[in-house]
């Protein structure tokens, strides 16, 4: 199936052997989207590759930008003001909620719902205009900087993203009848593609995935960064059955999760030190730390954040061209090049009809996976 | 079969102008002998007028067809209409079931106006508090203007019917121009065949449904069966269509599509026989005239539990969601019909369209009583208003009435499919197999328990008075009953409605446990 | 006030694992505190010779509960003789456990993060392995230890070269299939066409240059 299938949510091949309509053997085959980020930014400044990272998983660009500038400023040893760690927080949790949304837009055509596909994708414009007032486009939004984040938050934006924010959680309930009180629905994902959670973290997979298991892991309490400890949330962590986590806990794990990124960042605004009304010009100390700009060899930089999809990690090794103003190397974990073949590896012994559902229920994303 | 009537009477306008105008034929033929010399005489007028009895019934015939095939694709354009708009409303408004509110606000508030205040002696009235309900219900609570972009969209202008609506007459006439491709290694003779077969037979159904009560093209005796028969024929060529075009997952798409059809034909079929059971005929019009002059009451109060299970394997059967696996998209792209495209496929999708809409006039037809207005006996009856009602139904023709039913019918199979999700292949089997096949027969031997034993063919009513209340008031009660969610405590516990554990699986599988 | 992981038990288990794997040969390990924003993770970062590592990791799955394999990192120095291939493993402790059915239901896992201590504590490590010069670096697989390793390993062996010995169905993941045989971009002898990048920005036609046209203007 693939590369061109309406289904892969991305371009990769998943070659299947079938008997009937029993899937007896799977292969994925990756890599057509490999444009070689990790060769590219061993020539590009600490700063410009901020934006080849927003393009690594298009649908979540913010978790990507934030994972990239969390080893940076680990490889530069740069300290954060705390109001910019908050903007960050705010703008990761919105990022996740609109990534989820996509999810969720996209799963229910795979098991055949149209119109979830559009009520989510309405939902997500109001995050989109959020990030859009945030960052300053829909998609790519090059938003951290070094030491801080490129802007504060603008006029009005608290307002706004509460608003919105309230009149989502409301909506979530809609996609929830939808779903849940849906008897097909739950047919279809219910008893399918089960994944046990110790064989899922040893294959390494890892985030919704595994929560969905009935597992409290969450790189954002288990290796803490930014300040999600000051905001009182809980990670969403589904009740599976004893034969693993099947597509219906996946399914429920993200909607939770959306509901908490929504408290997390109406919690953020209350809590932003300096308020949320107050405008600190871009440059200014209270959001962005003079950082340096060169890392000399022999220093390294790595950090482990929580993407929508599962752990994400960046590795900078420093020294590299311009007298170590660019890395020596920098190396990417994308937590879907890992799953996709473990989802591949689930997928044996269900039917053709299943393929779709477990594969969207993993929510790939080719454009991290390829690098 | 003289029953009911109505003012349209094409068929017997169609008689009449084929019989004058075959008689002027007739007339202006010489009478006298003509010689052709060696092989005798002819006399023209004489053997005109042997023969002017079959010229006329072929001519006539071939007229009824033409125009019942232009009735029905005329009428056919408003099925893919109402099933985009709907669909478009249904995706873009709040809450689980419709909204009206989103037919007429749009951005900011604006609205197509508050068009019910404009009726005469306020009888519009109703609609504003309705609408005023499902706002504060399911509307927009806030009115900040940052979400104003999500509000629901609505028509903009007094035009907001019309838009959209000679979309497929365009989509149609492009298919006719684009190239038709066979695959390379494609069984040709089979590949071109399958549509054919499909398209052939389908059209065939409508020559025996009536549109009106004298619009139809032909009525044998056993029209019911011949139609059934000949619906079926297609699973046949969607299954060529699959195996033909040399592709793998068009295979598998003909492979489900044969199977789920198959499966769906005997329930379909089972419902079909009890209702021609309770009518006591195998022909249409005769099932219609039934409803409407012999027992009085519409098949769909007698037979709710047919009812349910004709418009559900209706469904299986024009495949679509929740049962449209043979041309899934998500793993097929278009299923048994990827490798078509042109006319082929332009003509196939009609096919669907068309496959659904004579289901829902079928639907009209063998439950909603056809052509009758509803209470139109009772309406008619009344002591004053009854000779407007009694105006109203002489003056709307069958068809309107027909059309107005299939089309209702129609936007709930739409409803349907915005709601749904698409049931898996062998769930799909084992639903139809398991479920369906008994719940016809159980109908079946209601139908006939009905029809022997409740059944007065000397009383005015036909059906006794208790009979109404019982069947479709315990039909509505377990329907209740069901809907409500079993188990709260388990709901609670697991949030979701079954065990997994216990969930039995349709076939056994290899999968790790 | 959220849920976090208490800083204290983090570094006492990172300590005690450094200190309970540099006793194995070859390995040497200490406590590296990272600081993160606001926060500080106390990591272990180790490293290894080639020879120990499989001892090493077979120690690190079995005794101390490591069980996730994150990321396995390939460098090329080729200026430094001794170390010129580098091996980066990226481990984790999740601490995950199947969750425990009662009656049938599962009771999910819900951690304390306050109450975790010792092996229980979710741990970064890090272990480096440094490769002298040769034409085929190559370093035992733990493809079988932690599942997590394999398509990692392809990937390290398809862009930086670094084969992995005991490595089952070695192939190309990222780069085509048919790529030829000793081609990994991410050697520092591949250059990028603009390794200097003023080049793409001054000199407009800079990607369709030839050495001999070095020096000309186009």
């Amino acid at each position: 199936m693939g590369p061109q299938h309406p289904m892969t949510h991305g371009l990769w091949t998943l070659k299947i052997k079938v008997d009937g309509e029993t899937v007896v053997d799977t292969e994925p085959d990756l890599g057509y989207i490999h444009r070689g980020v990790e060769k590219i930014c061993e020539a590009r400044d600490f700063t410009q590759i901020t934006t080849y990272c927003d393009r690594l998983c298009y649908a979540s660009a913010n978790t990507w930008s934030h994972s990239y500038i969390y080893a940076a400023e680990d490889l530069l040893g740069v300290e954060v003001p705390e109001r910019a760690e908050y903007i960050r927080l705010i703008a990761v949790e919105l990022q996740r909620i609109a990534s989820h949304l996509m999810w969720l837009g996209a799963y229910g055509p795979d098991i055949g719902n149209l119109s979830i596909m559009v009520w989510c994708l309405r939902e997500r414009e109001m995050m989109m205009d959020l990030l859009q007032e945030l960052g300053g486009s829909r998609m790519h939004y090059n938003f951290p900087r070094i030491g801080g984040v490129k802007r504060d938050l603008p006029h009005g934006f608290s307002q706004r993203a509460q608003a919105k924010l309230k009149l989502f959680l409301n909506r979530i309930q809609e996609y929830e009848a939808l779903f849940d009180e849906s008897t097909v629905f739950l047919v279809r994902s219910q008893g399918v593609g089960y994944a046990k959670p110790e064989e899922m973290i040893n294959h390494g997979v890892s985030g919704p995935n595994v929560r969905a298991a009935g597992v409290d892991y969450d790189v954002r309490w288990a290796h803490p960064y930014s300040v999600y400890s000051e905001l009182d949330w809980q990670p969403s962590v589904e009740r599976s059955s004893i034969k693993g986590a099947d597509c219906y806990d996946r399914y429920r794990v993200r909607v939770e999760e959306m509901r908490m990124s929504a408290s997390m960042v109406l919690q953020a605004l209350d809590k932003i030190p300096g308020g949320s009304e107050t405008y600190h010009e871009p440059g200014d100390p209270k959001i962005i730390a003079k950082a340096p700009s060169r890392a000399p060899e022999g220093t390294y930089g790595s950090h482990h954040f929580e993407d929508s999809r599962g752990e994400s990690m960046f590795y900078l090794a420093g020294g590299g061209e311009g007298r170590g103003k660019m890395p020596y190397r920098v190396s990417i974990r994308s937590p879907m090049f890992i799953t996709i073949p473990y989802a591949a590896k689930c997928m044996i012994g269900y039917k053709v009809a299943d393929i779709p559902a477990i594969m969207g229920s993993f929510d790939p994303c080719i454009g991290e996976t390829d690098r | 079969m003289a029953g009911t009537s109505d003012w349209l009477d094409i068929r017997g306008w169609m008689e009449s102008i084929v019989g004058w105008s075959m008689d002027q034929v007739h007339d202006l033929l010489p009478s006298s002998e003509i010689g052709l010399g060696p092989l005798g005489s002819v006399n023209l007028q004489g053997e005109f007028a042997s023969i002017q009895g079959a010229l006329e019934t072929f001519l006539f015939t071939t007229i009824m067809c033409t125009i019942v095939f232009t009735t029905m694709m005329l009428t056919l354009m408003v099925v893919p209409y109402i099933e985009r708009k709907f669909i478009a409303r249904l995706m873009d408004r709040l809450g689980a079931t419709t909204s009206l509110r989103s037919l007429w606000v749009g951005e900011g508030h604006t609205t197509a106006g508050q068009w019910w205040n404009q009726l005469p002696f306020g009888i519009g009235a109703p609609i504003g508090w309705v609408n005023g309900m499902l706002n504060s219900s399911f509307g927009n609570k806030s009115k900040h203007v940052a979400v104003d972009r999500v509000h629901n969209r609505g028509y903009h202008g007094i035009w907001f019917l019309f838009p959209g609506f000679f979309q497929a007459l365009a989509d149609f006439l492009k298919f006719a121009t684009k190239e038709h491709m066979v695959p390379t290694k494609a069984d040709r003779l089979v590949f071109e065949t399958a549509p054919v077969i499909i398209i052939a037979t389908t059209i065939m159904v409508y020559a025996f449904i009536p549109f009106g009560p004298h619009i139809w093209a032909a009525n044998p005796e056993l029209s019911l069966v011949f139609m059934m028969a000949v619906f079926g024929v297609a699973p046949l060529g969607v299954f060529f269509a699959g195996w033909s075009s040399n592709n793998k997952y068009t295979l598998i798409g003909g492979m489900r599509s044969a199977a789920q059809l198959t499966a769906y034909e005997i329930p379909l079929l089972i419902s079909v026989l009890a209702i021609a059971v309770i009518s006591g005929s195998f022909n249409i019009l005769e099932i219609v005239d039934f409803q409407i002059e012999t027992s009085n009451t519409w098949n769909l109060f007698i037979m709710p539990l047919g009812a349910a299970l004709f418009l559900i394997t209706m469904i299986a059967e024009v495949e679509r969601i929740p049962f449209d696996m043979p041309e899934a998209e998500a793993e097929l792209v278009e299923g048994w019909w990827t490798e078509y495209g042109g006319i082929r496929w332009g003509l196939m999708f009609a096919v669907e369209m068309m496959r659904a809409y004579a289901a829902c006039i079928l639907f009209a037809l063998f439950f909603l009583g056809g052509w009758q207005l509803p209470f139109e006996d009772t309406l008619v009856g009344l002591p004053y208003v009854g000779i407007l009602f009694d105006l109203l139904a002489n003056a709307t023709p069958g068809l309107v009435v027909l059309l107005l039913k299939a089309y209702l019918m129609f936007a709930f199979f739409v409803w349907v499919r915005a709601s749904l999700h698409r049931v898996r292949t062998d769930q799909i089997l084992e639903f139809g197999w398991r479920w369906l096949l008994p719940a016809s027969m159980v109908n079946l031997a209601v139908a006939i328990f009905l029809r022997l034993e409740v059944w007065d063919s000397t009383a005015a009513g036909g059906w006794p008075i208790w009979a109404v209340p019982v069947l479709f008031g315990s039909f509505i009660l377990a329907f209740i009953v069901l809907a409500i969610d079993e188990d709260e405590d388990a709901l609670e516990l697991n949030r979701r409605m079954y065990h997994t554990q216990t969930l039995e699986k349709a076939s056994p599988g290899t999968h790790r446990d | 006030m959220g849920k976090k992981i208490s800083a204290a038990a983090q570094q006492k288990a990172a300590e005690e694992l450094a200190k309970a794997i540099s006793s194995i040969d070859g390995v040497s390990a200490e406590l590296d505190s990272r600081s993160s924003g606001t926060q500080v993770r106390h990591t272990v970062s180790a490293t290894s010779t080639p020879d120990s590592w499989r001892v090493l990791a077979e120690t690190l799955a079995a005794d101390h509960g490591v069980d996730y394999c994150s990321m396995i990192t390939g460098i090329h120095w080729p200026e430094a003789a001794d170390k010129t291939w580098e091996v980066v493993y990226h481990l984790m402790r999740t601490g995950v456990t199947d969750p425990a059915a009662i009656e049938g239901v599962v009771q999910p896992n819900i951690t304390d993060s306050d109450a975790l201590t010792g092996a229980d504590v979710p741990m970064e490590i890090q272990i480096s392995i440094s490769l002298p010069d040769t034409r085929e670096p190559m370093v035992a697989s733990v493809q079988d230890i932690w599942v997590g390793a394999d398509w990692n390993e392809k990937e390290t062996w398809d862009l930086v070269g670094i084969d992995f010995e005991g490595h089952e169905g070695m192939r190309r993941v990222l780069n085509p299939h048919e790529t030829p045989v000793g081609y990994h971009p991410l050697q520092k002898q591949h250059k990028l066409r603009y390794h200097g990048f003023e080049e793409m920005y001054d000199d407009a036609q800079g990607f369709m240059r030839k050495p001999a046209d070095a020096g000309k203007i186009k």
